[in-house]
């Protein structure tokens, strides 16, 4: 009888509304952030083509202006940065490293040729179906290792 | 990769001394009273895992939590600015839609003429450049970051700038970047 | 508020009877799917225990880090629902547990969560029935947790509240009694009306991650989209003039993480992309 009787033990303090939400204030300042990159599906934040569309273009944007850098900077170096001597530099370099850097090259390219062009498509507000999307990206990371691949040895 | 991985770094060394700030605060003292069940979570307490993964390894370090105004309050609506919204959104797909054919015609073509091998490396200066902004932009947002925010974007304006002065001295003295790719792709 | 009501005084009668022997308190505690406490003893060979680990912060102990604590249930007497689990661990096993719910039926959008890393509302997500990986259950992610499984979504209806979400037109109707829609524009706000703000979209956003004080973040895209295309309002300019700045809208990079966890089976990215093209030129 009486294990079925409910108390409740609360207690209320009067409050301003000015001082409930300088306390809600300092609460909220205690509080945590939930867990994001280390929660969410890692195949979807850390293998979405859209992040790896901007490491992709990201990396090649910096070897771009460190070329471009070093070139202009060349003549007071003293470095050789003309084509005629980057053209001798690759000849000189053995089979595998060459082909390594091609491919280091070329797949950074076709995966951002790939998801760009998709990208663009999606400007249009075309493809936005889940399977399109679903199979677009295996798509892309397999067209663009495959296309570099080709056109790294092949061409 | 590696964009992601070093604010990562930097964030655990800034925030282990905001972690140590905080241990000082005093617990509350009503939760020294026993309750019926804390027992029976006392028991779980070996299948409980020590987790890591709050704010000390989110990229962007979030800081405490403060919010202006209450609930009724709508948050500021920022005023138009087209050329940092529709213009420059619009500005950058024409820019990389037009990337599409001249990086893909050297394929075809093997290299490209003179005054389109110009064109491309014009179209990737610019590109390149909205594309790092976009970067700044987001990492290193001007509200939490302002004068990184603000270095930032004025050494990648100046890299640009020297970037682009270095792509005309190639376009001019050599033999243009299309043709050095080949040349050096055949090498 | 029955179920805390009932769970409670059983909390109570428990606490007054452990006095009388340790045995029958533990007896009313434990968790069912314990085969010492199952009142069925065959059943301890079919059950089917699954673990779940769920995100623990409590608001009183703020200096204790964030943590996940495991409960294991037996699958033939739980519901279907990863809601069904989280309601049995609340008022069999660990009465602390805090989470929001409601409706029960994916209407309310209150027990939006992240469940195995992919945000949903717990009340639409089926169990997996593979007994031998644990199920992960942590509020949505990248928000201020209020208490375990409940976030703080104060700036999302802020930022809900800033795009006006209601009809706005000067021009009286012609009839003089309401505004009236042809069947194609009505048709336009499907996929739009639905959305519940449960707010599963925006939190799954990396860019809404980084930059949630300034962009705006699918679902309020969404909902900014439905008034934007509304044939009867008439403050469309206005709408998108708000949204022409470098954060509020253009922080989204279509990553499409928002219409892949969509639990109603909208489209967020396609609102955000049809805003895009309008303001294009």
């Amino acid at each position: 009888m009486l294990a079925s009787l409910q108390t409740r033990g609360a207690a209320t303090v009067k409050m301003t509304p000015d001082e409930a939400q300088t306390l809600l204030a300092s609460q909220r300042r205690q509080r945590p952030v939930s867990p994001h990159l280390t929660a969410y599906d890692f195949k979807q934040t850390w293998f979405s083509p859209s992040v790896w569309t901007r490491i992709t273009g990201g990396g090649m944007t910096a070897a771009l202006y460190v070329f471009s850098l070093s070139y202009l900077a060349a003549p007071l170096t003293g470095w050789h940065l003309e084509s005629a001597s980057l053209v001798a530099a690759a000849a000189s370099l053995p089979f595998a490293a060459m082909a390594g850097l091609k491919l280091l090259v070329t797949w950074p390219f076709m995966f951002h040729l790939f998801n760009g062009t998709r990208h663009l498509v999606w400007d249009l507000a075309k493809g936005y179906n889940k399977p399109v999307i679903h199979a677009g990206n295996i798509a892309v990371w397999s067209g663009s290792l495959l296309s570099a691949l080709g056109i790294a040895y092949f061409l | 990769m590696a964009s992601a991985i070093r604010p990562m770094l930097l964030r655990q060394t800034a925030l282990s001394v905001a972690t140590r700030r905080a241990a000082t605060v005093p617990a509350f003292a009503f939760l020294s009273r026993t309750t019926p069940f804390q027992s029976t979570i006392a028991k779980d307490a070996s299948r409980v895992a020590a987790f890591h993964a709050s704010s000390r390894r989110s990229l962007l370090p979030p800081g405490p939590q403060i919010i202006k105004g209450t609930i009724n309050d709508a948050v500021p609506v920022p005023d138009p600015k087209p050329t940092h919204g529709s213009y420059h959104w619009t500005f950058e797909r024409l820019i990389a839609a037009g990337l599409i054919p001249l990086t893909v015609a050297p394929f075809a073509a093997g290299s490209l003429n003179p005054a389109l091998d110009a064109t491309l490396c014009a179209l990737l200066l610019v590109h390149s450049h909205s594309g790092f902004q976009s970067i700044i932009i987001d990492y290193i947002p001007s509200r939490s970051y302002p004068g990184a925010y603000k270095t930032s974007m004025w050494l990648l304006n100046i890299a640009t700038v020297l970037v682009g002065i270095g792509l005309y001295e190639f376009e001019t003295n050599d033999v243009g970047v299309t043709e050095a790719v080949k040349r050096v792709w055949n090498a | 508020m029955a179920a805390l009501r009932s769970s409670s005084s059983r909390l109570l009668a428990a606490a007054s009877r452990s006095s009388a022997g340790p045995s029958m308190f533990v007896r009313s505690m434990a968790s069912v799917g314990d085969a010492t406490v199952n009142a069925v003893p065959k059943s301890s060979s079919s059950a089917r225990n699954k673990t779940f680990q769920i995100y623990r912060w409590n608001p009183e102990e703020p200096n204790e880090k964030p943590k996940m604590q495991s409960y294991t249930l037996d699958l033939n007497k739980t519901g279907p629902m990863i809601l069904d689990a989280l309601v049995r661990i609340k008022n069999e096993v660990d009465p602390t547990l805090t989470f929001r719910r409601s409706c029960r039926e994916g209407i309310c959008g209150s027990c939006a969560m992240n469940i195995n890393g992919q945000n949903t509302l717990a009340c639409l997500c089926r169990i997996p029935t593979d007994t031998s990986a644990d199920t992960k259950v942590y509020p949505l992610p990248h928000t201020y947790v209020v208490k375990d499984l409940v976030p703080d979504l104060t700036h999302f209806y802020k930022q809900y509240k800033s795009i006006q979400p209601y009809l706005q037109r000067d021009t009286p109707a012609p009839d003089g009694r309401e505004y009236r829609q042809s069947k194609a524009d009505r048709k336009k706000l499907d996929g739009l009306y639905e959305c519940i703000l449960c707010a599963c979209c925006s939190t799954s956003c990396p860019s809404y991650w980084w930059n949630a004080e300034e962009y705006l973040g699918p679902a309020i895209l969404l909902q900014s989209y439905r008034w934007i295309i509304d044939s009867r309002d008439e403050r469309t300019e206005a709408r998108k003039a708000a949204l022409d700045n470098s954060m509020s809208l253009y922080r989204c990079h279509t990553i499409l993480n928002c219409t892949r966890t969509c639990p109603k089976g909208l489209n967020p990215g396609l609102a955000i992309a049809e805003i895009k093209k309008e303001m294009a030129f």
